[in-house]
Parts: structure tokens; C-alpha cells; sequence
């Protein structure tokens, strides 16, 4: 047919990579001319020092400021981030619809999905410069000393796809939502959804999961009578362990740690490979051998308590109220960070997927109250 | 696959968002070469029809062919074909006014040196070449609607969707946009406008399909307009010489007062008409001032169907 020849020359194709550079390029050229992306970076290194600050003169007087210190950073860079992540993604989509450039894409070549990944790219990148930009406090905890740098490592790498998350999920949401407003406010719930809901349910199914009358080995130490009777100044040596069989409730926890797995705080502190030996390292100049753990890392121990369940038979050993304490966690079997990593995927990925349906063109159905152009 | 017919035909196109029906029953014509008008008032249906025929929006019933192909089953092929200008104007304010050209031209898949090429090219061809880099956010409307037009023309579309071009135009940017699209349908573009500037649209466009309500109530080519009862405005001094030799020929006119003068009106049937009004009023010794048509001929039939609607 005479047409297919004229048709042959003229037909332009779009590839998938090059459609989403070029997107990619389209949003970060914005990000960077607009002034309010330089205002927040400069807002948030303000805040974080100022933590940090504070936080490096309370420890100042600690042994083991580094992995206090490092912990902190990585906590509160996880929680800002966290804040920022989707004021950065939520308005990625609906955004455009409103100032009416997103037509204009969209009657373009570009599919669905190269929209999507584009700007998904973009305000992940554009998260990631807030990471850079309190990594000179991580690096100065490191320096500090005690700190792995693999920990360190590791956490920025799991920081960094903490962001990416978040940021997908604002995107899909952006573009499932017919107002920026709305978006924003929507993936901020998300957020405090898995930050805090995923708390709130594991505490509240704590009745579901309990077992009453359960005989469980106790040990617990105390001062014998004879030595407490003796009159005599008691002094630690005089503890004995003391085992005994006890009829109580017990919680299975074990069945609703995944439910602290979608927790991004979790994910992040049970991500990183701590040096938990060093708990019992050297002993002090007061003669213990105990290192306070940070706050991402207590988080890690408590959630791998959890996974574990209940503990039947309470040794001696792990009745000690010094030295290596509690019970040996490094035992179970998996860490939970990487289904924390598929659970919180798998949300962003079925909110993405929802989102894209929106994008398809020609538009069968149209939100209530919103235009194309 | 394609029909062969690089225009566009539409019919019984119907599309209702919820409960409100925004196109009732279009049926529109747009042939390669001519510019057609897409011509009603205000919430008829224009936009949401320019919509459907750039590929965005999915007609709830009806068939579509634009550029030879169904925006449904190869909207791909049709987005080739088609530049699309919307009635609002996105424009990423912080890009130069070259980026944006050279971005979209990107994203129809054309290389970088063939796009930058295009885009100066293009910002020649509406003026706005000393602004080539200033940030789409600082030009004027009028810039910026010139802009809209030159990112609908990048691609070097066969088919060309234009929604309120000339709103927010100079005059002098008006007589360009003219002269500019009786040049690309000089070329073979099919190319439609939309608007309700009627005395503009009598000099660009070739036909004209009038919607009211979502649905496309005449279809007419210009020349046809031209044929049709028209209403003239004639003045003369004194007046009285005027009506006395129009009701000794049995000409029926009205007496108009809404001018800054008294004209009347009266209805003629052809140009023939006209001329034979005029030559019989001048050698009847009337002293005519002014003997013009009341509005452009595209006007008189919106007028006819308002007249009608009521």
C-alpha cells in the first residue's frame, strides 16, 4: 500500500529507557531551578545538626559515643526522611494534571508506566539529597569510633531504600488522587501507617496471640535465706540462680512480628549487621562488661524477641542481670527486614500499579472533579 | 491498520462524565488540506471532542478515525500524527522556552539534532526566537500561547487539534496564526480549530461544523455560508431617500437603533442580490454611506441556529 511507505518514513519511536530519561530529566531540571528544594535541604541540615549537636554533647561523658551517636543519626535521618519523602512524590502526577502539563505528556508517545518511572526516579534522586546531605554527621559518628563501617554502609544503603519506597508510594498515590492536597496528606497517613499503625496493631493483637496456663522453666537470681539471715553485708557474689516451674500466660509474638516487619524504623535497624558481641566485650572501669546499645539497635533485639516467641525455659545464663543477658537472638534463624522490605514493596508496588491504571490513554473513566486539561 | 483517509471522521461520538452528558451525538468531518471550524458556545462539547480526537479521552460510544487510524485500538499511530494544542496552557514554567520544544520532540521519539533543529526553526516561525531562552514562566500569555502552538508543531503532525488558538492573540500574532495554518493546509494537514471568534474563523476556515449541547447540529463549507441569506446593513443620507427606494422595490428591512447611527437591515439571499441592491439604491440616486454585511457568514448561521434553539 502506497501509505505504509509514507507511514515507514515518518513513523519516530519512543524507547522505554529513553522515555523515562527524558521524564527524569524533565522533573529534576524543575526540582533544581525551583527555590523550594534548596529551602528544605537547608531547613533539614539545620535540624539534623542541631540533634546532633545536642545529642554529641549529652554523650559527650559516654564511653561509647560513636554507636549511640551513629544510631541516633540514623534514626532521625530515617524519621525526617520520612517526613520529607512524600511532600518530595505526592504531588508527582495530580500536581501536573492541575497546572495542566500532564496532557501534555501523556498526548505524547510516552506510556504510562515511562511516566511513572520517571517521576519516581526523579523524587527518589531528590530524597537521596537529603540523605548526602546528613551523611557528614553518619561519617563523624563513625569516626568516633566503635561503629562497623559496614554498619554504616549498610544503613545508608537501607536509608537510602527506605526513601525509595516512600517516594513510590507518594507517586502512586499522586497519581490516584485528584488533588495535590489530598495526596500528600494520604501517603503522610501511609506513613504513619507502617510507622506507627504497625505498632499500634502488634500491641493490640497482643491478646489474640496470648496462651494462658503454660508451664515455663523460670530462673531468676536471689540472695539465699541463709545468707540474708546471716545478717552480714550481702554482696553479689552471695546471688544464687534459682529455677523453678511456674504455671503462666505466655504471648506468641512469634506469629505477629510481621507486623513490626512493615515498619520502616524496624527495617532499618534490623537491616544493619551490629556487632552484638562487643555487648560483652571488655569489661569497664567500673567492671562491667556492658555497652549500651543504641536506639536502632535495642529495636533490632526487641523485634528479634518478638520473632522468637515466648521463651519456655528462662536459663540461668539468660537471668543475668549483667553480661551477655537475655537471650541469645543472633540464633534466629531469619532477620525480618527483608520481609519488611517485600511487605512495604509489595504496598508501593499494588499502589503504582493502581496509579498507572490512571494514566492509560485514551481515559475510559475520569475521577469526579478532575480534567484532563 | 490505516483506512488510507489521513483526515479525520467522526460520528455518533457520545461521551458523558457521570451523569452529565459533555457529547451527546457529534458527528464531524475534517478533510486533509482544509482547515475546519469547530465552532458553539460555551460547554458544547468542543474541548471534550478535541480530547477525543487527540487520543486522550475515550468516547463512550461511536466511531473515530483521525489520521487513519482509531485513537482506541492504535492510539500510538494516532500521536504520530496528531498535535494536540490545549485550550489551557501547561507549560513548565521553569523551562526555557527551547527545552520545552526540545523535550516534547523527545518524547515523540525524534533525535537530538533533529529536534533542536525543529525547535529553532519553530520559534522563528511565531516569533519567539529572542526568547528561545527565557523561562516559559516570564512570557506573556499571548508568548506563551504561541509556544502551546509551536509544541503542537514539532513532531510535524499530518493532523492538527487547536483549542482557542487565537484567544489571548495580538492582532498581529492573529494575522501569523492565519497566514501560518492557510500555509499547512496549503501543505495537506487536516487541520481543526475550535473557537468563538467567528468574523476570525470566516477568513481561516474552509468548512465549519457548529455544536451546541454536545451535539453537531449543521456542517457547512464556507462557500455555502457565503450562498445563504445574509443580513446587510445599509445607511445613507438622508435615511428617508434609503427607505422610500427600498419599499418602492419591495425590499422588507428593519430599522436597527444598537449602532452608534440608525442602519437598516435587510435580508438578502445571494451576493448576486446584493449587488443588484446596490447598483438599483445608486442609480436610484440614494446617497449610500455604507452597504456592508451584517456579520461574517460563519456568524450568521450561529445566529440562525441561536434563533432556532429558542
Amino acid at each position: 500500500m502506497s501509505t505504509d511507505t509514507v507511514e515507514g518514513s515518518r513513523t519516530h519511536s519512543l524507547g522505554y529507557v529513553a522515555g523515562v530519561r527524558t521524564v527524569f530529566g524533565l522533573e529534576m531540571k524543575q526540582r533544581l531551578r525551583g527555590r523550594a528544594w534548596y529551602i528544605m535541604m537547608a531547613v533539614w541540615f539545620l535540624v539534623i545538626g542541631l540533634v546532633f549537636l545536642l545529642a554529641t554533647l549529652t554523650t559527650a561523658a559516654m564511653d561509647s559515643a560513636g554507636p549511640f551517636l551513629f544510631d541516633l543519626v540514623v534514626g532521625f535521618v530515617l524519621f525526617f526522611g520520612l517526613l520529607v519523602a512524600p511532600g518530595l512524590s505526592a504531588n508527582a502526577i495530580n500536581g501536573d494534571r492541575t497546572g495542566g502539563t500532564l496532557a501534555i505528556l501523556q498526548v505524547t508517545l510516552l506510556r504510562p508506566g515511562q511516566i511513572l518511572w520517571g517521576k519516581w526516579l526523579a523524587s527518589w534522586v531528590a530524597s537521596l539529597g537529603f540523605l548526602a546531605l546528613s551523611s557528614p554527621f553518619i561519617f563523624w559518628a563513625l569516626a568516633l569510633g566503635g561503629v562497623n563501617p559496614l554498619e554504616a554502609i549498610v544503613s545508608l544503603a537501607v536509608l537510602a531504600l527506605e526513601l525509595g519506597l516512600v517516594c513510590a508510594l507518594g507517586v502512586g498515590i499522586s497519581a490516584l488522587a485528584g488533588r495535590p492536597l489530598f495526596s500528600i496528606v494520604t501517603t503522610y497517613m501511609m506513613v504513619a501507617l507502617l510507622g506507627l499503625g504497625t505498632l499500634i496493631a502488634f500491641g493490640l493483637s497482643m491478646s489474640l496471640v496470648m496462651e494462658e496456663d503454660v508451664q515455663v522453666t523460670q530462673s531468676f537470681y536471689d540472695y539465699p535465706r541463709e545468707a540474708i539471715e546471716s545478717g552480714r553485708m550481702l554482696t553479689e557474689e552471695d546471688l544464687e540462680c534459682l529455677t523453678n516451674q511456674v504455671i503462666m500466660p505466655v504471648w506468641h509474638t512469634e506469629r505477629t512480628a510481621w507486623l513490626l516487619a512493615a515498619n520502616p524504623f524496624v527495617i532499618v535497624a534490623d537491616a544493619v549487621p551490629y556487632d552484638r558481641d562487643s555487648l560483652q566485650s571488655e569489661p569497664d572501669s567500673l567492671g562491667n562488661t556492658y555497652r549500651t546499645p543504641g536506639v536502632m539497635e535495642s529495636i533490632s533485639a526487641q523485634v528479634r524477641l518478638a520473632q522468637a516467641g515466648p521463651d519456655y525455659e528462662v536459663t540461668c545464663e539468660e537471668a543475668q542481670f549483667f553480661g551477655p543477658g537475655s537471650r541469645d537472638i543472633e540464633k534466629e534463624p531469619l532477620p525480618i527486614w527483608p520481609l519488611g522490605l517485600v511487605l512495604q514493596g509489595g504496598l508501593a508496588a499494588a499502589v503504582l500499579w493502581a496509579g498507572r491504571r490512571r494514566l492509560v490513554t485514551p481515559v475510559r473513566r475520569l475521577a469526579r472533579g478532575t480534567r484532563i486539561a | 491498520m490505516t483506512n488510507g483517509y489521513g483526515g479525520i471522521i467522526a460520528s455518533g461520538i457520545r461521551r458523558s462524565f457521570g451523569s452529565v452528558p459533555a457529547v451527546r451525538n457529534i458527528d464531524f468531518e475534517a478533510p486533509p488540506g482544509e482547515v475546519t471550524a469547530l465552532i458553539g458556545p460555551n460547554g458544547s462539547g468542543k474541548t471534550t471532542l478535541l480530547l477525543i480526537l487527540a487520543s486522550l479521552l475515550a468516547p463512550d460510544a461511536g466511531t473515530l478515525s483521525v489520521g487513519g487510524f482509531d485513537p482506541a485500538t492504535n492510539a500510538a499511530a494516532v500521536r504520530r500524527k496528531v498535535g494536540w494544542m490545549p485550550d489551557t496552557l501547561g507549560v513548565w514554567e521553569s523551562l526555557k522556552a527551547r527545552e520545552i520544544l526540545t523535550t516534547v520532540g523527545a518524547l515523540y521519539g525524534l533525535s537530538s539534532t533533529a529536534v533542536s533543529h525543529r525547535a529553532a526553526e519553530l520559534l522563528a516561525e511565531v516569533s519567539l526566537s529572542e526568547y528561545a531562552d527565557s523561562p516559559a514562566g516570564v512570557l506573556s500569555r499571548g508568548q506563551q500561547q504561541r509556544l502551546s502552538l509551536a509544541r503542537a508543531l514539532i513532531h510535524d503532525p499530518d493532523v492538527l487539534l487547536l483549542d482557542e488558538p487565537a484567544s489571548g492573540l495580538d492582532p498581529g500574532s492573529r494575522v501569523a496564526l492565519r497566514t501560518m495554518l492557510r500555509r499547512l493546509a496549503g501543505e495537506g494537514k487536516t487541520i481543526v480549530v475550535s473557537s468563538h471568534v467567528l468574523s476570525e474563523l470566516d477568513e481561516i476556515a474552509d468548512r465549519a461544523v457548529f455544536v451546541n449541547r454536545g451535539e453537531s447540529v449543521k456542517s457547512q463549507t464556507l462557500d455555502e455560508a457565503g450562498t445563504q441569506l445574509r443580513r446587510y446593513c445599509i445607511q445613507a443620507e438622508p435615511m428617508g431617500a434609503l427607505a422610500d427606494a427600498l419599499a418602492s422595490h419591495g425590499v422588507v428591512f428593519e430599522e436597527r437603533g444598537d449602532s452608534r447611527r440608525v442602519e437598516y437591515q435587510v435580508l438578502l439571499s445571494s451576493t448576486e442580490q446584493a449587488a443588484w441592491l446596490l447598483r438599483t439604491l445608486i442609480l436610484a440616486d440614494v446617497v449610500v454611506t455604507a452597504f456592508a454585511p451584517a456579520g461574517g457568514a460563519l456568524e450568521e448561521t450561529y445566529m440562525s441556529l441561536d434563533t432556532e434553539r429558542q
